[in-house]
């Protein structure tokens, strides 16, 4: 039980982190989108870049983000992820969420360090 | 979180789209990987790896690509099509090594589903949708109710007049017709046969807005003074009377004397008036005669305006009918309101309630069938603790131990509503063979129909759902370790889920009882309804009406000139006792007429109902003489204006006074087509009371006299024979023609027969019904007890072979397993009690007077008969309790 609601936060970060990528580089294939994520991450964050897929296609479902067929840099065919109206909305709402919670968590650690 | 419901209902919707095209979408997915990976490759080997190294590395990166692919498929779909299959292997598994276990859940459910489906198929057919018409929830009737009277009644027949007045003075109707009955005689081969007809005014067929199966239905050019008279059919008449043989359309019948054309057939389902025939006529202005010489009175029917509602209807008409008033006060109560009622009412009225109460039986059985299957889930997921807590150790998600015991439910609900729809089907056919036919509209066609189905598939999924996953979250929200660690099988086992279970029983029981006190009250009214005094011996009469053609028989001396020859030779038929002509059939009177009393004033109006009968009335009927004699054949034949009362005439009008000698004025018989001039009649008899106005209504007043002083009113025979009634039947239709062959007998049968099939029906019915499902109830009560019983002492073999081993004796195991047993049923009776003396206000109204609905000996039988079948519920886990060998008991794991 414990490890699924680890593997729950993890995976709702990771739709956060999606969201915020495909709104800092505009569309994206996800490929390129685990590169970001690896580059930002530093390598701090293992990610099995197959989630990043099933992250992709929970966010379609919320219709967060788009997806259409297109041709990459080098001539490949790809599909390409950009986010929504919708998206840009509930982007700014999780990141309000999240900033307020890290913010929580941050100053109860901190109450642990004084004790 | 009323965001959640929204994110959780789009990613639903997605997912419910995505069982469709599942394949495309995989392929789509498979192509994104594959070219993922290639990247991932030619990144590690421009890094340096070697092609193999760099495919494997990129793989170890990408994570294992079938996982995804589930774990894709579960995102986008509701169920996947493997595991949908997987787990209903399982549930069929499972179901087959319990079989006795599916085959009750099954059949209770079957029987629950089954019942509910058929009533509630008669509900929808007989009372939410009889009527095939246009507007059909539209179409009311008007009723002119006597304030001063308390009950319900009243006229709804009204003069050429009055209707054209209501059409044409309204504000409330898109449309007015009328309809006023005839008796129809026509010739066929060599003899007469006889119809039922109606006269339909201008605009019927476009009111009703069914077109002519066949033919055509009438036009206005039809109604026009001096066209060619024409007629359309029933389909049932067509059917029973010419074998559907379209050659009748365009023939000439002679009906009444007038050649008419059959224009057109209607279909099966037009019913109006439950017709045969109907024939066009415009209303006019002015006195006018209709059927038997009585004045016209023309039923109305109108359709209501989308907008107006039914009081906004009545208080419209009220304005007419006190403007009528005024001009013909003698046609209206001194006190009177206007009553606006559905055309369904016209038929169902009573009837209603009593398919409503019966709807209400069906739910609270469905209710007891839901419990009990519930309860058997509910144990059954007890004793399979263990097995869930294994499947969830070797990994088994939450979701998934859900759905497991979902597909198992909804097999047996699957199961349980196509037994059901069997069960409803034949059930259909039997109770619309047990339905009194008078009391449903001529419309309405009972069988299963879509909306029915629908709402058994319903009743199916819901009861799934219910009962599945209340034992499938209580059965998987246990610790993983608890049960499986927890060997020894209770001495306090499953406290909780026994919680549930006894509180289950306790409803069931509560429920059941309430559905037998229903029951046992409906029987007693019907008993009740059964020794109603009639006060005459309807046993061994034959009854037929002799509708007489109205061209040859206008007068007193004409009608007289057909029966005193046709009552000679009847009554000298082998096999007859004696014959009777009469206006009217028991247990009703005929018409109601105002009096007076000589030598007696009053202020207010009184009343009685008339009679005109021939000297052998009272002798026929077996009705007793108080004081005075009966007519004789001379004083009949003399037409003397002589009458005979009832007891209850002389105790209302003239108590304390000696009857005998009196002289009575029976102003309504002024007004007949054929009217008595200067109506006074001198008593000569009074007989003892019989019953006048139906059998739950009380007796009202009543003057018989002789039929021979005016030729109007309807004719009816009676003959009271030595053997069977209708054996006398070809004999008496024999002797009719031979007095005049232009005569019919109409609906003729023995008297018993018609009181029984007129007044019992409707209560039998009810009766017989309620019967079925309350026991239909005890037995699934009994079932439910038993199992409760039998499962909870089954899961204590251990505790009582603990007991046994330190002493206790048998009688004490049996003791304590009944007593447990008893002490759900008690509390559960007490409820029951408590809650039939509280909703025993709305079954009062279907019981016959004299029986309350708190009635003692139906609440003690039926009391002591469900203690009696719950007794014996127990006893039988408990006797195999005390069987209990110590040794193998503490052995049994």
């Amino acid at each position: 039980m414990t490890d699924a609601k680890k593997s729950e936060v993890l995976q709702g970060t990771l739709d956060l982190m999606i969201l915020k990528t495909l709104q800092a580089l505009g569309r994206q294939h996800g490929f390129g989108i685990a590169r970001r994520i690896e580059q930002v991450s530093r390598d701090v964050l293992q990610l099995n870049e197959g989630t990043v897929y099933t992250s992709l296609l929970r966010l379609l479902q919320q219709k967060w983000i788009a997806a259409e067929w297109g041709t990459s840099d080098n001539n490949r065919r790809a599909k390409f992820y950009s986010i929504t109206a919708r998206g840009e909305k509930q982007l700014a709402v999780e990141k309000e969420n999240w900033e307020r919670i890290s913010g929580v968590v941050g100053r109860v650690l901190q109450l642990e360090g004084e004790k | 979180m009323g965001n959640g419901r929204i994110f959780w209902l789009r990613a639903f919707a997605a997912r419910a789209l995505g069982l469709f095209g599942l394949r495309k979408r995989d392929s789509d997915f498979d192509e994104e990987v594959q070219a993922h990976l290639q990247l991932l490759v030619d990144r590690f080997v421009a890094q340096g790896m070697l092609q193999e190294e760099a495919a494997a590395a990129a793989r170890r990166q990408f994570g294992n690509t079938t996982l995804l692919q589930e774990d894709r498929r579960e995102l986008r779909t509701l169920v996947s099509v493997e595991d949908l299959g997987r787990d209903l292997h399982y549930a069929l598994r499972s179901l087959r090594r319990s079989l006795a276990f599916a085959a009750v859940a099954i059949a209770t459910l079957g029987l629950a589903i089954g019942a509910s489906t058929a009533i509630f198929s008669v509900i929808d057919n007989v009372l939410l949708e009889p009527f095939p018409y246009k507007d059909a929830g539209r179409l009311v009737f008007l009723r002119i109710q006597d304030t001063s009277r308390g009950e319900e009644g009243g006229r709804q027949g009204y003069t050429s007049n009055e209707l054209l007045e209501f059409a044409e003075q309204n504000h409330v109707f898109d449309d007015v017709i009328g309809a006023s009955e005839d008796l129809v005689l026509y010739k066929r081969g060599e003899g007469v046969e006889q119809l039922y007809g109606v006269h339909v005014t201008p605009g019927t067929f476009e009111f009703f807005g069914m077109p002519a199966l066949y033919g055509r239905v009438m036009q206005p050019a039809d109604y026009q003074p001096g066209a060619p008279p024409v007629f359309v059919m029933r389909h049932r008449t067509w059917m029973e009377r010419f074998n559907g043989d379209p050659e009748v359309l365009n023939k000439s019948f002679v009906l009444n004397g007038t050649a008419r054309t059959l224009i057109g057939i209607m279909p099966p389902r037009f019913g109006w008036f439950e017709a045969d025939v109907l024939i066009p006529e415009t209303p006019v202005r002015g006195v006018s005669t209709g059927f038997a010489g009585l004045p016209a009175t023309w039923f109305l029917l109108g359709r209501l305006k989308a907008s107006v509602s039914k009081e906004q209807a009545a208080a419209d008409a009220t304005v007419i009918a006190n403007h009528l008033a005024k001009i013909n006060p003698q046609d209206y109560p001194a006190h009177f309101q206007v009553l606006v009622k559905k055309l369904g009412d016209t038929v169902i009225g009573r009837f209603e309630s009593t398919l409503y109460t019966i709807l209400a039986a069906v739910g609270l059985l469905l209710l007891i069938g839901c419990g009990n299957v519930a309860n058997l889930m509910l144990a059954r997921a007890t004793s399979r603790e263990k097995e869930f807590a294994l499947r969830a150790v070797l990994g088994a998600g939450r979701a998934r131990l859900v759905r497991l015991l979902l597909v198992e439910s909804l097999v047996l609900a699957v199961g349980g509503a196509a037994l059901g729809v069997l069960i409803a089907w034949g059930g259909l056919k039997l109770i619309a063979a047990a339905m009194p036919q008078d009391l449903i509209p001529a419309e309405s066609v009972i069988e299963l129909n879509a909306p029915v189905m629908f709402f058994t598939l319903v009743v199916a999924v819901l009861t799934a759902l219910i009962f599945g996953l209340a034992p499938a979250l209580q059965a998987t929200r246990r610790d993983l370790n608890d049960p499986v660690r927890d060997s020894c099988k209770g001495v306090i086992g499953g406290f909780r889920t026994g919680r549930m279970r006894d509180t289950v029983v306790v409803m069931e029981v509560a429920v059941s009882l309430t559905l037998l006190i229903g029951t046992g009250l409906l029987m007693r009214s019907f008993v009740a309804l059964r020794e109603v005094h009639l006060g005459l011996q309807a046993d061994h009469v034959l009854q037929t009406q002799l509708p007489l053609p109205e061209d040859r028989y206008k007068t007193a001396a004409q009608v007289r000139g057909f029966f005193q020859p046709l009552l000679a030779r009847v009554k000298a038929l082998p096999g007859v006792v004696d014959a009777t002509e009469s206006t009217s059939l028991p247990p009703y009177g005929f018409q109601n007429s105002k009096i007076e009393i000589s030598g007696k004033a009053h202020q207010d109006e009184w009343h009685t109902l008339v009679q005109q009968v021939s000297e052998g009335y009272f002798r026929v009927l077996r009705i007793p003489f108080k004081v005075g004699r009966a007519f004789s054949e001379a004083e009949i034949n003399d037409a003397r204006k002589l009458a005979v009362v009832n007891e209850t005439f002389v105790s209302t009008y003239l108590r304390g006074e000696d009857p005998m000698g009196r002289r009575v004025k029976l102003a309504g018989l002024e007004t007949l087509a054929d009217p008595v001039r200067d109506p006074w009649f001198e008593i000569v008899g009074v007989v003892a009371d019989v019953t006048n106005q139906g059998l739950q209504a009380p007796i009202e007043s009543e003057v018989w006299v002789p039929y021979t002083v005016t030729g109007s009113g309807p004719q009816v025979l009676m003959v009271r024979s030595q053997q069977t009634p209708m054996a006398l039947m070809n004999d008496v239709r024999r002797a009719v023609w031979a007095t005049d062959a232009g005569v019919a007998l109409a609906f003729p049968s023995a008297l018993e027969d018609r009181i029984s099939q007129r007044l019992y029906a409707g209560p039998r019915f009810a009766f017989l019904l309620m019967a079925i499902f309350g026991c239909l109830g005890l037995i699934l009560v009994t079932v439910g007890v038993y199992s409760v019983l039998a499962y909870a002492t089954a899961r204590k073999t251990h505790e009582i072979g603990i007991r046994m081993a330190l002493g206790a004796e048998r009688s004490d195991v049996l003791r304590l397993v009944i007593r447990a047993g008893l002490r759900l049923v008690t509390a559960g009776i007490a409820i029951g009690l408590f809650v039939s003396l509280l909703l025993g206000r709305a079954i009062e109204a279907q019981l016959s007077r004299g029986v309350k609905h708190y009635d003692p000996a139906t609440l003690g039988g039926t009391t002591l008969l469900l203690m009696g079948t719950a007794a014996l519920a127990c006893w039988i886990p408990a006797r195999r309790a005390a069987r209990v060998d110590p040794m193998v008991a503490l052995r049994y794991e």
